[in-house]
């Protein structure tokens, strides 16, 4: 088979975003580092900037300030046709996105008010620790660390696994969060360096999860399991992100439940109620939403399903 | 020359068509069938956009079909299009599931390119709207020989008087806003019903003008609300106790009126129909769609003191039968298509710049532009004349 990580050699990754104190993905205070690049295309994700494996243009109109006044951008070194105004209200920069795929790092830098941008850079091992080393005091008091996230952590194993590595070394608590759509081969490279894996377990039918997804769940399903049973000193918390019309029912819950239920080291099974935030960030990439109706799941929609939850882990309500 | 058959072709064309529903798609096709025909030339239809080439095998017809000028005679010109559609037409990012069973986007222009080579097609004319325009300019850039014509329910294509479904959404949503002027006049209130147009408001001013509505708001014109109501005030009396305001989609404000940001839109269909037009970070664009009726008969109930109800058109007016202008220009474009290949132009677009008369204008000179209603358009003052409100005092 040959080696689809984006990183296979590992002195650097390609970093969407270094987010500081996070109290939800994992235990305690943590920095989270997300990872560009996914396998999966969920019709939900609210995170459309990590979807691409390289560092891509994006451009928030609201930072342009117009033709009249810069218009750099509608010169070289910007590719031509990149970028245009239209005649009418305002002047400000439309983005050609078909046009525009050319425009590397250096170039959109040249961008005086910013509003063209790059999602994502590359870091090394040493870069990244840098950044999370700052809340050092944080990760000691509350127990907390660093998470490594996405996009799909997985796809830039040797990357992923030398930052945890390098966290364990500084005496950080590590987690990770993924879908596990990987070759086995990439979950066994990082999960030696992981202590907490929060899991997405998304759809437990196989059709419906390649419907949503675009592709079937049994290689994760099978992920997951081998982890479970190969590393059984990680905590795994699984992860169903609830969206109405999609997953937002008993059956689902129950088969996560039964899924997860032999393994004692999943410690946890969390909802996560779908919500809209990431919609405007499809126009900043020039992407589609492709289904833009899903609506946020009701308090006593998740309140009931919850509730089937604490049951199964023998809690009289959710701590 | 080629032998196919017990025909002889000394040409062989492709003809495919992008995403967005229009109806009529059959016109355009046996425009460029026929004329094609008539000069000894082969046509193929490729299946779903470029699906029917990249994936053969899902069609257990061929993904090609071959438009044979004495079977597509027979089709039904109003028809829905015998080609079908994808929702997504572009070669360079094509989305797959690779060996290891992970999705991920892959740039197939070349190998589009080659397999059209391989399948002795020396020519493609695609029906797309303004960003399939962009796309077939890349693959003209490496070589293909690439006819594009023009799409748009907005009328927004810039070369062209008249883009192809336009004048059929434009009926439907005559017909529609009579309706909702009816339901105004029988509820006594004021009806505000937004039509698409994220940023050309030809949609909007046409329709609202055959319905003689008291106010129309287009992008091209930031409107200020409270001149709005104020003329709705003016209107609005005992003796005529409702009002009729067509709104973009895209609809420009000077007072940047609260848009509703994190419920769902007024009618959830629309969006789900017209991804692109969602979403809240975009400034010039669109602010909301689907919701900005909600947010003008908000603003104008609480400015009037007079009942409003919003309404959404959305992506209904690109379905039903097509008019007899889009028929025609439907079978016009294809049949321009093909006399733009047989005079040796590629990368251009077919446009009717003074009907009936077709030019063809470069792809170059169609991309990177929207086709927006000009301040001295005969439209612009035709509205003032008849007294409609177009969002500010001009």
């Amino acid at each position: 088979m040959k080696d689809q990580s984006i990183n296979p050699s590992a002195p650097t990754g390609t970093v969407l975003n270094i987010q500081r104190y996070c109290s939800h993905d994992g235990p305690g205070i943590r920095t989270t580092v997300f990872l560009k690049g996914c396998s999966l295309r969920c019709k939900w994700c609210s995170n459309p900037e990590s979807i691409r494996p390289k560092p891509e243009l994006a451009y928030d109109p609201k930072l342009c300030t117009g033709k009249k006044e810069c218009g750099l951008c509608l010169k070289s070194p910007f590719p031509e046709g990149a970028f245009y105004v239209v005649d009418g209200a305002d002047d400000k920069i439309r983005v050609n996105w078909d046009l525009a795929t050319d425009c590397d790092e250096a170039t959109v830098s040249l961008c005086p008010t910013d509003a063209l941008y790059m999602f994502g850079k590359e870091m090394t091992v040493e870069e990244v620790l840098t950044e999370v080393e700052k809340d050092a005091s944080f990760y000691r008091n509350t127990g907390g660390g660093m998470t490594i996230s996405g996009g799909e952590v997985m796809l830039q194993p040797d990357f992923a696994a030398a930052c945890l590595q390098e966290a364990h070394n500084c005496g950080f608590n590590t987690a990770i969060e993924t879908a596990g759509n990987v070759p086995w081969s990439f979950m066994e490279k990082v999960l030696p360096h992981v202590d907490t894996m929060l899991h997405d377990l998304k759809l437990m039918n196989s059709e419906r999860h390649k419907k949503w997804t675009g592709v079937g769940n049994e290689r994760i399903l099978e992920n997951f399991k081998k982890a479970y049973e190969t590393f059984p000193d990680i905590d795994f918390i699984a992860r169903t992100p609830l969206i109405p019309g999609v997953n937002e029912d008993e059956e689902h819950i129950r088969a996560v439940l039964e899924f997860i239920r032999p393994h004692k080291n999943v410690i946890d099974y969390e909802l996560l109620p779908y919500h809209r935030f990431g919609t405007g960030k499809y126009e900043f990439l020039g992407m589609v939403y492709e289904l833009s109706d899903f609506t946020t799941p009701s308090d006593e929609s998740v309140h009931r399903l919850q509730a089937i939850i604490d049951e199964a882990f023998g809690r009289s309500k959710k701590d | 020359m080629k032998e196919i058959g017990h025909a002889s072709f000394n040409r062989r064309l492709a003809i495919n068509v992008g995403g967005g529903f229009v109806p009529g798609m059959n016109a355009v096709v046996m425009g460029a069938a026929l004329s094609a025909g008539r000069l000894g030339w082969e046509i193929v239809g490729i299946r779903d956009g470029f699906d029917g080439l990249l994936y053969p095998d899902r069609y257990p017809d061929g993904g090609l079909v071959t438009l044979d000028p004495r079977w597509v005679e027979n089709l039904d010109p109003a028809a829905r299009g015998i080609l079908g559609q994808s929702p997504r037409v572009d070669p360079f990012h094509v989305r797959k599931v690779n060996e290891d069973n992970m999705v991920e986007e892959v740039d197939l222009s070349d190998q589009i390119i080659e397999m059209l080579k391989a399948d002795g097609i020396d020519g493609l004319i695609s029906v797309v709207s303004g960003r399939g325009l962009s796309i077939l300019y890349k693959l003209h850039r490496k070589g293909l020989n690439a006819v594009c014509i023009p799409r748009s329910v907005e009328n927004d294509i810039v070369g062209t008087m008249v883009s192809f479904g336009f004048n059929s959404a434009l009926s439907f949503a005559i017909e529609m806003l009579s309706r909702a002027r009816q339901a105004a006049q029988s509820a006594h209130r004021i009806g505000v019903v937004e039509v698409q147009g994220e940023q050309a408001g030809w949609l909007a001013l046409q329709a609202g003008i055959a319905v003689c509505a008291d106010a129309v708001l287009i992008p091209e014109i930031p409107c200020d609300l409270d001149t709005v109501a104020a003329r709705l005030k003016d209107k609005v009396t005992p003796r005529r106790p409702w009002g009729l305001v067509v709104v973009a989609e895209g609809a420009q404000f000077v007072d940047k009126p609260q848009v509703q940001s994190d419920k769902p839109s007024a009618n959830s269909l629309k969006d789900s129909l017209s991804p692109l037009a969602s979403g809240d970070a975009s400034g010039h664009v669109i602010q909301r769609s689907g919701r900005t009726a909600e947010t003008v008969a908000n603003r104008l109930q609480l400015l009037t003191a007079e009942e409003t109800y919003p309404l959404v058109l959305g992506s209904w007016v690109r379905g039903g039968p097509p008019t007899a202008v889009d028929r025609q220009l439907g079978l016009g474009y294809g049949a321009g298509a093909v006399q733009a290949l047989k005079a040796g132009k590629n990368g251009v677009m077919v446009a009717f710049q003074q009907p009936p008369n077709i030019a063809f204008v470069p792809l170059a000179e169609a991309i990177n532009k929207v086709r927006t209603v000009p301040a001295d358009s005969e439209f612009m003052q035709i509205a003032k004349s008849l007294g409609i409100c177009l969002g500010r005092e001009l």
